[in-house]
């Protein structure tokens, strides 16, 4: 978590944060109406092609860009509520569980923060990330945004993950179009930016990956649990996700 | 692409500090939280349009009224499935609609689209930068304000970029019309790439250019427009909060303004 922070003093990660926040909010207002899939709450996100690439690139300047990205696309797209700061948060999840996965959910992490697109294991770590960081997000979002009376959690839970997998599975195609002009050209991936050797793994940061990802299995399979009733499990996945994401 | 949504006229709302109205929204948000019954709900909503009339904000509703609309008849008919009251009224097979279920999705329904007129108001009758110097103002840290600020100046330009590309890929052939969301998807990455390379280039050209002028994220910081909170912010304030605590009263000592019990 510690990164997520000590970016607010490099102008270059704050500049980022912005630029990631722009484009992402304008992706997400130009289509917000076109395809909706709840009315007002979410939609088929073409903005979703940046998810991960953001999260991978530019680390934690792109996870804060993304949750005010997610922001600006509700404030301006109409849809601005208290249910907006559960995106918020799920947003920054999203895009800060993607770098701090990609070096800590072992087997498949690596120790080195790069992407490899000859490597088979690059390709099952990315689309392994993706799936549990938006159902991560989803998860998250929808258990606030239950609560608050908006949407109900079992649909809303499903729709995020579903919708923000999908975009961020078909970004690989983005992240292997930009990958190297970005590290090799524009120096701009986030471990460059910040002078990170490798991004360091701590015990207590595979414990956290896992703590997650069990989160994660808990949110999407409350509902086949019997005994166990969908909003307890819903919050004890919530609970469990944000725990393990504060280990990484 | 014009991201805001700002009317400039001179009412009353418009006159308040900016910390005012965005304190004053989260109030709103509360108030409209403490009620699940469709009457209530509709009551707050008549009062969130009065202060949309009295701030001449209402062309702003008008132009999301659609997304209004869909909210209220969305959420109306989805909850009923969802929630649970002991007054059956329909059921075939595992699907059950209640009194109670169809009262909950109606207020579902208005209480989002009191959200969102509430958020509409506040972006009316505030500029963006006026919004950014009250969260300087309510101690958020000048780099996150900065960055946002940013990110609201750059929306316009990167859409506008946007804008060029998607014309330069149709005029080379790409088809942008296709019905299949599938095939949709498949024309933005020709069209993101460009968008993705252009604006990145921008951040190292942004970078420099502020640390030449000596941009420091950490250093103190001075607003050339200082807003100041006067005697009509603090009655508004204290008018809201009043509101609030009787609400919380009603609902939490009364037990009145529910049709759902065990639900926020």
């Amino acid at each position: 978590m510690g990164y997520a922070f000590s970016m607010w003093k490099n102008t270059r990660m704050i500049v980022l944060v912005a630029v990631c926040a722009a484009i992402y909010a304008a992706a997400l207002i130009a289509f917000k109406t076109a395809i909706p899939l709840i009315p007002g709450i979410t939609e088929v996100r073409v903005a979703g092609i940046f998810l991960v690439v953001f999260g991978f690139l530019f680390g934690p300047a792109g996870a804060w860009g993304l949750a005010f990205g997610n922001l600006m696309g509700d404030l301006f797209g109409g849809t601005f509520g208290p249910a907006s700061l559960t995106g918020f948060l799920g947003n920054f999840l999203q895009g800060y569980l993607i770098y701090t996965l990609w070096t800590n959910l072992v087997p498949f992490a690596d120790k080195v923060y790069e992407w490899k697109v000859k490597s088979r294991r690059s390709w099952i770590r990315y689309v392994i990330i993706t799936c549990i960081s938006s159902a991560a997000s989803g998860i998250i979002i929808a258990v606030a945004v239950d609560a608050l009376g908006v949407v109900p959690y079992t649909v809303l839970s499903k729709i995020i993950t579903l919708n923000n997998s999908i975009g961020g599975i078909i970004g690989v195609f983005l992240l292997i179009a930009v990958y190297d002009i970005t590290r090799g050209q524009l120096g701009l991936v986030w471990t460059d930016v910040m002078d990170v050797e490798v991004p360091v793994r701590r015990p207590r940061g595979p414990l956290g990956a896992w703590i997650v990802t069990a989160g994660v299995a808990l949110g999407l399979l409350c509902n086949l649990i019997p005994g166990l009733p969908v909003n307890v499990a819903s919050w004890l996945s919530a609970g469990i996700i944000i725990l393990g994401s504060l280990l990484l | 692409m014009n991201v805001s949504l700002f009317q400039d006229h001179d009412s009353w709302l418009h006159r308040l500090d900016p910390r005012t109205k965005m304190i004053g929204a989260i109030i709103l948000f509360a108030i409209i939280l403490s009620f699940n019954h469709p009457l209530f709900m509709a009551g707050i909503s008549l009062g969130i349009l009065a202060a949309a009339f009295s701030a001449r904000s209402l062309s702003a509703l008008w132009k999301l009224r659609y997304i209004l609309v869909l909210l209220v008849a969305f959420s109306s008919i989805l909850w009923p499935f969802f929630s649970e009251g002991p007054t059956t009224i329909w059921y075939w097979k595992f699907l059950k609609v209640s009194r109670e279920s169809l009262l909950f999705g109606i207020a579902m329904g208005l209480r989002l689209a009191a959200f969102v007129m509430t958020s509409l108001i506040l972006l009316a009758t505030t500029r963006n930068e006026d919004m950014t110097n009250g969260l300087i103002k309510m101690k958020l840290p000048y780099p996150v304000a900065f960055a946002l600020s940013t990110a609201l100046r750059l929306v316009p330009t990167f859409a506008g970029a946007g804008a060029t590309i998607v014309q330069a890929q149709v005029s080379r052939g790409l088809d942008l019309e296709s019905k299949n969301i599938v095939s949709r998807f498949g024309t933005l990455i020709p069209l993101a790439v460009p968008m993705f390379v252009s604006a990145i280039r921008y951040t190292n050209l942004l970078a420099m250019a502020l640390e030449s002028r000596g941009f420091t994220p950490d250093s103190p910081r001075t607003l050339y427009y200082e807003p100041t909170m006067g005697r009509r912010d603090w009655a508004t304030l204290a008018a809201l909060a009043l509101i609030l605590v009787v609400s919380l009263y009603l609902r939490l000592g009364l037990g009145v303004g529910v049709v759902m019990p065990g639900r926020m």
